[in-house]
């Protein structure tokens, strides 16, 4: 989200609850506070593609997670209904015909008032949260106010120290992927929204408990 | 709400009890109401005596040890494993937990909910039953009363088909003739006999033009009805024939067939297509198919056992009843049932060797069946708890001879007993590694050796005498003269009323194995080589139990019961004040027994090494519960005995 972006976005109207989010953060989390009391969403969206301008969100999926524990109630998995349906989108994610569809309108709603002021988690997370907001522009959403935390950046600083380069790494070392698999989480339902959110979330707690052994024990130290 | 997630959970709690009796649709609803709670290493989940949280948990990955605290010193008094569940405690109202729970290692959990569960508690009653045996205990649902696994576990065994006791062996094993030889009612009682007589078959069945049938002519018919009868050989078929005919469709059951034969004293019954006489004939069964097909009934291996002098027709016998076997471990038919019948079964084959044995030596060795002997069984073929063919432990006991004849007599019944071994070896027993064998002229001697013998290992016990006391002193008579086995019983009895510290002796063997109460994950595991991580359930559950069980019948100076469990139920009643105990143990031994067998059968191996990962969740709890009686009666023993104060 460049600062021509801004200078340029198309004047769309603020919806109420745009507004209301952005009312929302108030007050900031203080660094002192501890990881068991922070809250944390964990999400991932499938998409028709990889390219923000042209692509669309399939399906959502989220999970909450504060103090090493995930409510099962309070996760969820939205399929959206959206203008274009790519074949190869279909074939990758095999969302063929998901019973319950919700209109942009609705998911923009129920989407930030679930979220909050939450931290944001996800892997890779920066794509995610660009398709979201485009998604979300058209009721005049401009950008996320929350604190953002990718699982892939955190595990790089845990494994790697805080200034590796990612570009020396072996490709695909820190995949979601690879990365269950060496932290020992079952791979299950990989490529659904909601899905991943949840081995994301598990991801999430053991990273979390290895930053704690490595003294990274509050907001201000996790959120750089 | 997402039902990806909500599956996720659903499908790893479904695996183990209590959520395998749950409805899919209760399953559901309670995993939707899942918290995932995530633990690193030695954390507390929850302390003694604080009050109940609203969820009971599930262990989804790690490892949690349940602590107490007896005067300031931790014990761990359980460790529990995935799909262990605990703290349940919750379940019951808003008593304080009884243990301390602490992570051993990072640990995911699942949080259930007690509200969701309140209903399911109310509506399912296998749910309700393993949570009872659970709450007697505490934390974890371990049931440390086996009667109550044993109940619950028989009610979720899935029986898929009440076969009796093998009578009716079921369809698939029925074979009957699709060729049905049949003439028409023209045709006169020497033609049909001819056809019969060109096919070689002992019966035909008249039709009509459309082959429905009319009636059926045997052999039986023809020697009663014709030749008997003085008749002509001209007589129309139709005035022999017995009329009308019995028809079942062919895929009656086989109990409905079989019993329809037996009450009107049929020898062939006719299938026909929509199973009454106004159909076609399709098939036709004979007694003799019904008796075939009857071939793993104990009654029938029995019976083929009396009549064959063949040591491999013996041996394939033996592999049959292994089949029988199976199927009533499987099918939860009592352990003293199987074990009885598989007992004669291998008694029967001892017995019928060593006959056959006698007749073959008897010219090499005239005179010889003039001397009393007695063959005898040892170790778990003495306590008839010889499931499977593991190892051959027996011996001989001959009648005390002149010296002048002992060289010759030994010679004798050293042969024999060689033979006998060999005999077994060939029906698929295996040798007794340590050779305690008939064929080992040690164990092949006249009574007063035997005598000599037992004063000596309980006289001047040691490590050896022990060891061979816990086999030979389980011993049985097989063949030949009892009254031999019983005069050492007798002497056995008045040595060990002399000299009680023999009895010391055996306890401290008995307690060689404690019980692998309380370690990681309740099982130890061989450490190395082929059996590595197995358990050795011989060693570790049953070998003590056994060795408790013989020491304290030895105890109460009781010869004559030999076999585990009766023994324990002897105990219950030699000591009432322990009748639960005794028991508990007795029905452990029968539980381990009972999945030594299967995982022999399975694996076709002794069954002596169980892969704990291996087992279903019920049945590993199951064995975990067995280990509580033999602790306690170890305990027992300590203080029965002062093995402390013993130096042994």
């Amino acid at each position: 989200m460049g600062i021509f972006d801004f200078l340029f976005s198309s004047p769309h109207k603020k919806a109420e609850f745009i507004a209301a989010y952005e009312a929302g953060f108030g007050q900031k989390i203080p660094a002192s506070r501890g990881l068991s009391f922070l809250p944390f969403v964990v999400l991932d969206t499938e998409t028709t593609g990889l390219e923000p301008k042209t692509d669309y969100i399939l399906s959502f999926g989220a999970v909450k997670l504060r103090g090493f524990q995930i409510n099962m109630q309070e996760s969820l998995e939205w399929y959206l209904r959206t203008p274009a349906r790519s074949r190869e989108a279909i074939e990758v994610h095999e969302i063929l015909q998901p019973g319950e569809l919700i209109d942009l309108q609705a998911f923009g709603e129920q989407f930030l008032t679930y979220i909050g002021n939450s931290i944001l988690v996800g892997h890779h997370v920066g794509f995610d949260l660009e398709m979201l907001t485009k998604a979300l522009k058209p009721f005049g959403f401009r950008k996320f106010l929350n604190p953002v935390l990718d699982t892939h950046s955190l595990a790089v600083r845990l494994e790697k120290g805080p200034h590796y380069d990612s570009s020396m790494g072996k490709p695909g070392e820190y995949s979601l992927d690879s990365l269950c698999e060496r932290y020992q989480i079952t791979l299950d339902d990989r490529h659904t929204a909601a899905g991943d959110a949840y081995l994301t979330a598990q991801l999430l707690m053991k990273l979390l408990k290895l930053a704690e052994k490595k003294g990274i024990r509050s907001y201000g130290e996790l959120i750089r | 709400m997402s039902n990806v997630i909500a599956n996720r959970v659903k499908e790893f709690l479904k695996r183990f009890p209590p959520f395998s009796f749950l409805t899919e649709e209760a399953l559901g609803e309670v995993s939707q109401g899942v918290v995932i709670r995530y633990f690193g290493k030695d954390e507390l989940l929850f302390s003694k005596g604080d009050p109940a949280q609203p969820y009971f948990f599930v262990l989804k990955e790690g490892s949690i040890s349940l602590v107490d605290y007896i005067e300031q010193e931790e014990k761990i008094v359980e460790v529990c494993d995935e799909g262990d569940v605990f703290g349940v405690l919750a379940l019951l109202g808003k008593r304080p937990y009884r243990l301390t729970a602490k992570t051993l290692e990072d640990s995911l959990l699942y949080a259930i909910p007690v509200a969701s569960f309140d209903k399911i508690l109310t509506e399912n009653s296998r749910v309700a039953l393993y949570f009872a045996a659970g709450f007697a205990s505490g934390q974890v649902v371990v049931r440390t009363d086996l009667s109550q696994s044993q109940r619950a576990r028989t009610e979720f065994s899935e029986i898929s088909k009440d076969n009796g006791l093998l009578i009716f062996t079921g369809q698939s094993d029925l074979n009957f003739s699709k060729d049905v030889l049949t003439c028409g009612p023209e045709l006169t009682i020497q033609q049909a006999a001819k056809k019969m007589a060109d096919t070689g078959v002992g019966s035909i069945v008249i039709v009509n033009e459309t082959n429905h049938p009319l009636g059926i002519i045997t052999d039986k018919d023809l020697r009663n009805r014709l030749v008997a009868q003085g008749k002509s050989f001209e007589t129309p078929v139709t005035e022999l024939m017995t009329s009308p005919v019995l028809t079942k469709k062919k895929d009656a059951l086989f109990s409905e067939l079989y019993l329809t034969m037996i009450k009107f004293r049929l020898h062939h019954l006719i299938f026909t297509e929509d199973g009454t006489d106004q159909s076609p004939v399709v098939g036709i069964l004979s007694d003799h198919d019904i008796l075939l097909s009857q071939g793993n009934s104990p009654a029938v291996l029995i019976h083929a056992l009396m009549n064959t002098w063949e040591i491999s027709e013996m041996g394939k016998l033996r592999d049959r009843a292994e089949k029988l076997l199976f199927y009533y471990l499987e099918n939860e038919v009592s352990m003293d049932f199987v074990a009885n019948i598989i007992t004669e079964i291998n008694d029967i084959i001892i017995q019928r060797i060593i006959q056959l044995t006698q007749r073959k030596l008897a010219d090499e060795y005239p005179g010889m069946e003039q001397v009393k002997f007695c063959f005898l069984s040892l170790g778990s073929e003495g306590r008839e708890e010889q499931l499977l063919r593991t190892d051959l432990d027996n011996a001989i006991v001959f009648e005390d001879v002149v010296q002048e004849k002992l060289e010759r007599t030994q010679a004798y019944f050293l042969r024999l007993g060689e033979e006998v071994v060999e005999g077994l070896l060939c029906c698929g027993f295996q040798a007794c590694p340590a050779d305690m064998m008939a064929n080992n002229i040690r164990w092949c001697q006249p009574l007063a050796q035997w005598k000599q013998y037992f004063s000596d290992w309980i006289l001047t016990p040691s490590q050896k005498a022990v060891l061979h006391a816990t086999i030979f002193f389980d011993f049985r008579p097989i063949y030949g003269t009892k009254s031999l086995a019983e005069e050492m019983s007798q002497h056995i009895y008045e040595e060990i009323g002399e000299k009680k510290i023999f009895l010391n002796f055996l306890a401290k063997n008995a307690l060689l194995n404690p019980p692998p109460l309380g370690f990681f994950r309740n099982f130890i595991v061989e450490k190395s080589g082929e059996q590595k991580d197995k358990f050795d359930i011989k060693l570790r559950a049953m070998m003590p139990l056994t060795d408790i069980a013989r020491l304290l019948v030895l105890s109460h100076r009781v010869i004559g019961v030999n076999n585990t469990y009766k023994r324990f139920e002897k105990l219950i009643e030699l000591e009432p004040n322990h009748t639960e105990l005794m028991q508990e143990a007795g029905k452990a031994y029968e539980i381990l027994m009972r999945m030594r067998a299967i995982e022999g059968l399975k694996n076709n191996s002794s069954g002596r090494y169980i892969s704990p990962e291996a087992l279903g969740k019920l049945q590993r709890q199951l064995l975990k519960n067995t280990f509580s009686p033999i602790d306690e009666l170890q305990k027992m023993i300590k203080v029965r005995f002062q093995t402390d104060f013993f130096a042994g």
